[in-house]
């Protein structure tokens, strides 16, 4: 007799069931010994039964044996989060997670009425994306001169930095000789890739997989040429990264928690060359509202030291603790920020989208003193690290339609290009990265920030279907997102960086693919003629063409 | 002698079409030479072909793709310069444009031969092929080319003198040889911009040669033989060949590996190294010894099994058990004096045993046979050390508490003696609880082995506080037991009627049959109520009945037993006195009766030797530890009503504690703490028919799952993938152990998992931190 209550967890609750074919398993054991979660383990299982003798019901002896199985641990701290270690590791494919349609995970996830929280992954209306009922449709084809992807030369280079317009320019002619000169500095500029490897702390990320992505800016900058920038993530930097010479390709981030600021200014002596920018992470897009969430798990010793905070759940708060205006905004953290590089570093800020883009973007436009060096707005797409899903489910706002209206608001004032406007949240949700990029700048942007896809690149296995996304446990089996040393060691940080090198020359290529039919060599920044929507809403909401 | 065409007759120009028409008319009329004057007509010169001999065409101011598609046997002369698409697709012919030709001359030209005596335009020569069934196609210009020369290039030769073109940077124009993949570009003097992926070498003897022999005709065609000498300055030239596929293919995959620019380019010793240490290795996702993510621990008896933990006296059955399935039948039978000198009275006559009902078999079948197991040692004897009279030890009262810490205190060697203020030894296991329910033999037997152990006994001795004080000075310590032997009487009118059940019971006991009315009623129904049906049946009543104002407390097979007998429990009934009939009930009934009792409880005679002693509810109040003072303790239903055996644990702990500190040992009784369920492996274990575990407890070691304590199946060393672990014994202790070997071992967990007792454990096995 079986002794099972009806409030026990049993598999059948969980969001996944581990699937196991006793014919196929030789019971090596290394399902089990892989799974980082613990989520499977060792049972005996009995089996028997009575066999009848001849045609008519005759009972001969009892078959009774038993054998050791592989079983889903049915507890919620080691429920299955479906990564598929198990079936990858199997020698014989004999072990999958098979995802659980009619689980009761939301109603049995808040254990001592603790928020869900999961590895930061929006999972909302994944399969419904904006982007994806937009396609270029004007080609050129009899009409406008195309281009050709492969022989033209093509610009593909975005701003980061304060745009004077011409008139503005503080240039004059000298009356000896007649050269043009400027009179003054103008604010700097940098012409950069317009993909931007977005924000994932030092400590969201393992050592290896944030030095593979420092690595991959590195290569696809000296080796490939392609001038690539990274963004720290508020987590602060290695001392080490921050003394070579390659510092001058990343982006440092200041945010909520001002985490790591004290060995940035330190080190600023031993600088040889300046950092490529500055962001204001003042909201993220996956979880406005939130700040930032590190789980104590994932707070190791190096993690403690850079952040100057001992062991415990790291929470940036929702809001700059020292801000309460805009215009507080962009005196002290823009004026500041410039300072701290003596101007000649570019300093812009990153906020969600929300339903108040325009009026943020409106007021960064205004920049009278020239310190307002982009505007990177964040969509409900994005996400990585941990978050309490409440804010992950319910919070946020569609990045696409808010870049269009930042980008008119902009060119109603006749202002636009000079802040410069960079979008993401969901970038490479797809994993096509070079046509969400594409349609963006065809929408406004002058390029796309993105992160998540860098994880995936790197091994990471999640998706935004609910597959592992468990980025906030310290568990991560692909070692990412982890602190665990023998997690860490999981990721070939070679590999990592390849793949992402990889995958960016390709995006390289795909750019120019799109670029060469609408004729355009430098980016197509506002052509939303080059769009059609094959969603008439869609197209009505963004001023583009309606076809279907 | 040739046809001549004119094209324009005062301001009429002939259109293309009129004129091609007016050559294909000619055509047929077997004209071969042509001399046209054209205006700017297209497509002059092709694909035309004549099966009576070879065409030529000698034009003046053609439009645009002149000679387009020649074939063989064409030759087309353009007196000066030509518009763009010259010898576009030339098929064969051979075309001279004496000046300039324009752009894309030459494109897609897969035959024949193109002889410009100027300049060329944009993308000249792109796309041109050879068709290996015929001559490659040659493309002579004198002076240079626009940019993009050259595209996608896929075979023939192209040569490009550079006469006159000292002012342009480069005589194939800018990005020339983009996407080549075939042919020879020769060219001479400077150039740049020719794509990277092509390669730009030396002439080689063939090359001079092929140039050396085709250049004075080439000059002859353009009528500039004046410069042959300077061109055939060998020096000066270079060709551009397209890498070969495998070329190509190589230097795609040529760029630096990422290793090597990590180790070479990257910040030396990783960006992290001085704060994470990491040696850069990249491990499996299973790992062996340090790198494992959980390691396995064989706890063996590190909990307790839900018998010993459900049992007040810990007594473990499991390890009973498992001596019988090593055949060790003795010790497995005296192991159980080591906590209980009772094991035939207490467990396996009137305990309730917690034991079973916690057994982990209750959840396949029923609860193992422990009553049946204790039963076994009734008769079983020991060998008792010999008797240290340093350490004297004084018990008051020889009831089930007082005897169990006297033998216990004996079998470690001590000098004990037990003061009794009756004249038999026993308390109320012996004078109350009815013989129906503990066998009189077995009772006298294990009385007889407590007094044949050479505990010393003063029967008749009444302790009072004089007494006692005496004692304190005469023995190291002192525990009492003395029992509760005041029975609870509530304040009923008539309760002088009512009758003591304990010397009723004393009497049924001692074989005596004292008399009893013909209908009796028994007030409570506990065991002790239940004791008292019995024996008043036993002594001739017709009609019992027992009451109590809530549910009966006895155990369910005492009741049967009492119903059995006849008798009739009515509850909830209220007492509202006692009269000479019976009693009668707060609602109204009379229950008659000739004999009352009341067994609702007894508190302890307290005053006599603790009168200043602080009570709770009228029992005495100790600690956790029994501790009354330094030397005296006290135990058993004195302290709180309870089962027997609460007060046998009571006393092997009060029996464990007064030895550890005689032997100046740390007193550490073993964690009470039960086997979580999950860790128990139970699939092995199925239903079976338990007649047989009746009749024979002995046998019931095979149902026995031996929860928490290692029943050596060896299952674990079995299945274990990698033969990792071994069994260890050591000959020294006698004792075995499963071991792991962490270099084989790579924490799957299947030990832990097959193992039926819950003995391995895996320990999650995080890096310290800093390491």
């Amino acid at each position: 007799m079986q002794t099972v209550k009806i409030n026990d967890i049993t598999p059948n609750d969980l969001p996944w069931k581990i699937q196991w074919e006793p014919c196929a398993c030789k019971m090596c054991g290394s399902c089990v010994a892989a799974c980082t979660f613990g989520a499977i383990e060792v049972g005996v299982e009995g089996r028997g039964y009575t066999w009848s003798e001849g045609v008519t019901p005759t009972p001969k002896d009892d078959e009774r044996y038993s054998i050791p199985v592989i079983k889903q641990v049915s507890d919620i701290k080691h429920h299955c989060v479906g990564c598929g270690m198990c079936e990858k590791i199997c020698p014989n494919r004999a072990i999958r997670p098979v995802r659980n349609q009619d689980n009761r995970w939301n109603m049995i996830n808040r254990v001592g009425g603790d928020m869900p929280k999961r590895g930061g992954r929006a999972n909302l209306n994944a399969d419904d994306r904006t982007l994806d009922k937009i396609v270029v449709g004007r080609i050129s084809q009899m009409t406008d001169p195309a281009l050709d992807a492969q022989r033209h030369t093509f610009d593909i280079r975005a701003p980061f930095g304060r745009i004077l317009p011409a008139e503005q320019l503080p240039l004059s002619v000298d009356p000896a000789t007649g050269e043009m000169k400027m009179k003054s500095n103008i604010p700097p500029v940098h012409w950069i890739y317009p993909l931007i490897f977005s924000d994932m702390s030092v400590g969201a990320l393992s050592t290896r997989a944030w030095e593979a992505i420092c690595l991959a800016t590195a290569y696809l900058n000296d080796e490939c040429g392609m001038p690539v920038r990274m963004c720290s993530g508020e987590g602060g930097l290695p001392v080490r990264l921050m003394r070579s010479k390659y510092l001058k390709y990343m982006f440092l981030q200041i945010a909520s928690g001002h985490f790591g600021w004290n060995r940035i200014i330190k080190a600023m002596p031993e600088m040889i060359e300046d950092p490529a920018g500055i962001i204001i992470k003042i909201g993220q897009g996956a979880k406005p509202g939130d700040g930032g969430l590190l789980m104590a798990a994932k707070v190791a010793p190096h993690v403690q030291a850079l952040r100057g905070v001992p062991k415990s759940d790291l929470l940036s708060p929702p809001n700059h603790q020292g801000l309460y205006s805009i215009e507080e905004s962009v005196q002290k953290m823009f004026l500041s920020l410039n300072a701290a590089f003596k101007f000649r570093v570019p300093v812009a800020i990153k906020t969600a989208a929300t339903a108040s883009s325009v009026s943020i973007y409106n007021n960064l436009l205004r920049d009278p003193y020239n310190i307002v060096g982009g505007y990177l707005l964040d969509g409900v797409q994005g996400g990585t690290g941990a978050a309490n899903e409440i804010s992950l489910d319910h919070t946020g706002h569609p990045v696409v339609s808010k870049l269009r209206d930042c980008y008119n608001a902009a060119v109603a004032q006749g202002r636009q290009g000079q802040i410069p406007l960079w979008a993401g949240g969901g970038v490479g949700m797809t994993g096509n990265a070079a046509a969400d990029a594409f349609k963006m700048i065809c929408l406004g942007a002058n390029g796309v920030f993105m992160s998540k896809l860098l994880l995936q690149l790197m091994g990471c296995v999640g998706n935004d279907h609910g597959r592992c996304n468990a980025c906030n446990t310290g568990l991560c089996p692909a070692g990412l997102t982890t602190q665990e040393k023998k997690l860490v060691q999981r990721l070939d940080i070679d590999k990592a960086a390849q793949n992402i090198v990889d995958y960016m020359l390709s995006f390289d290529q795909e750019m120019r693919k799109l670029m060469a039919p609408i004729g355009n060599s430098s980016l197509p920044v506002g052509r939303s003629d080059a769009l059609v929507s094959i969603d008439r809403d869609v197209a009505d909401k963004l001023a583009i063409q309606y076809s279907c | 002698m040739s046809f001549y065409i004119k094209t324009v007759e005062g301001n009429q120009r002939q259109s293309t079409q009129a004129l091609l028409q007016q050559i294909y008319a000619a055509m047929e009329n077997g004209e071969r030479e042509f001399v046209i004057d054209a205006c700017g007509q297209h497509d002059i010169g092709g694909p035309l072909w004549s099966a009576d001999g070879n065409l030529e065409f000698t034009v003046n101011n053609p439009g645009q793709r002149v000679g387009s598609m020649a074939m063989a046997g064409t030759t087309i002369i353009v007196e000066g310069s030509a518009s763009a698409d010259t010898g576009w697709l030339n098929a064969g012919g051979e075309i001279i444009v004496k000046g300039d030709s324009g752009d894309t001359t030459a494109h897609c030209a897969a035959a024949g031969k193109i002889f410009v005596g100027g300049r060329v335009g944009t993308r000249s020569g792109s796309l041109m092929k050879h068709d290996p069934a015929y001559d490659a196609p040659e493309f002579w210009v004198l002076k240079n080319t626009g940019s993009f020369s050259f595209e996608f290039m896929g075979g023939g030769t192209a040569v490009v003198c550079g006469i006159d073109s000292e002012e342009f940077d480069s005589v194939l124009g800018d990005r020339a040889c983009v996407g080549m993949v075939g042919g020879t570009v020769y060219y001479r003097g400077k150039a740049s911009g020719i794509s990277p992926a092509t390669k730009i070498m030396d002439l080689d003897d063939a090359d001079k040669k092929f140039l050396a022999e085709g250049m004075p005709g080439f000059l002859k065609k353009i009528g500039r033989e004046d410069v042959l000498n300077e061109l055939l300055d060998m020096s000066a030239w270079k060709k551009v060949v397209a890498k070969t596929y495998q070329e190509r293919m190589k230097s795609k995959s040529n760029k630096k590996g990422m290793n090597n620019f990590r180790m070479g380019d990257w910040v030396q010793g990783g960006i992290f190294g001085d704060i994470f240490p990491d040696d850069g290795k990249v491990v499996n996702m299973i790992n062996r010894a340090d790198a494992r993510l959980r390691v396995p621990e064989w706890l063996n008896s590190m909990f307790m099994a839900p018998c010993e933990a459900g049992c007040p006296a810990g007594i473990p059955s499991q390890t009973r058990f498992n001596l019988l399935r090593q055949g060790n039948v003795e010790d497995a039978y005296r192991l159980i004096l080591e906590y209980t000198p009772f094991p035939g009275s207490v467990c396996g006559s009137v305990c309730p045993n917690l034991c079973m009902e916690a057994c982990t078999r209750c959840m396949i079948d029923s609860a193992a046979n422990i009553k049946g197991l204790g039963r076994m040692s009734t008769f079983v004897n020991v060998t008792l050390p010999a008797i240290d009279s340093n350490h004297k030890i004084a018990v008051i009262g020889s009831g089930v508490g007082g005897l169990t810490a006297a033998w216990l205190l004996r079998l470690r060697g001590f000098d004990v003696t037990v003061f009794e203020k009756d004249d038999v030894v026993g308390g109320k296991l012996v004078n109350a609880v009815s013989r129906e329910r503990l066998e009189t033999k077995t009772i006298e037997a294990e009385i007889d082995r407590i007094k044949n152990s050479g505990i010393k006994f003063e029967l008749n001795t009444c302790v009072d506080k004089q007494k006692l004080d005496q004692l304190e000075k005469e023995f190291d310590y002192v525990i009492l037991a003395i029992g509760a032997y005041q029975p609870k009487l509530p304040p009923w009118e008539g309760k002088e009627k009512i009758a003591s059940y304990l010397d009723f019971l004393k009497q049924v006991n001692a074989g005596k049959r004292p008399a009893v009315g013909k209908k009796v009623v028994v007030i409570g129904c506990g065991n002790s109520g239940m004791d008292v049906v019995f024996g008043a049946y036993a002594c001739g009543a017709e009609q019992v009945t027992a009451i109590d104002i809530q549910q009966p407390a006895a155990f369910k097979n005492e009741i049967e037993h009492a119903e059995r007998l006849g008798a009739k429990l009515i509850w909830p009934a209220f007492t509202d006195k006692i009269t000479d009939k019976g009693i009668l009930l707060k609602d109204g009934r009379l229950l008659e009766a000739d004999t009352v009792f009341c067994c609702i409880g007894e508190a302890p005679i307290l005053n006599p030797i603790l009168p200043e002693k602080e009570t709770d509810r009228g029992y005495l109040k100790v600690g956790e530890d029994f501790r009354l003072s330094d030397k005296v303790f006290a135990i058993g239903d004195m302290t709180k009503l309870g089962l027997l055996v609460a007060a046998i644990g009571a006393a092997r702990e009060t029996s464990m504690r007064i030895t550890a500190e005689c032997r100046n040992e740390v007193f550490a009784p073993r964690p009470r703490i039960r086997i979580p369920h999950e860790r128990l492996s139970l699939g092995y274990f199925s239903a079976v028919d338990t007649t047989e575990a009746v009749e024979k407890p002995e046998q019931d070691f095979n149902r026995c799952i031996s929860c928490g304590t290692c029943r050596d199946c060896e299952m674990c060393l079995r299945t274990c993938p990698e033969h990792a672990i071994t069994r260890v014994v050591s000959a020294e202790k006698g004792t075995f152990e499963y071991v792991s070997d962490p270099d084989l071992c790579i924490g799957c967990g299947i030990c832990a998992g097959v193992c039926p007792c819950g003995i391995w454990t895996m320990r999650d096995n995080p890096t310290p931190e800093g390491k």
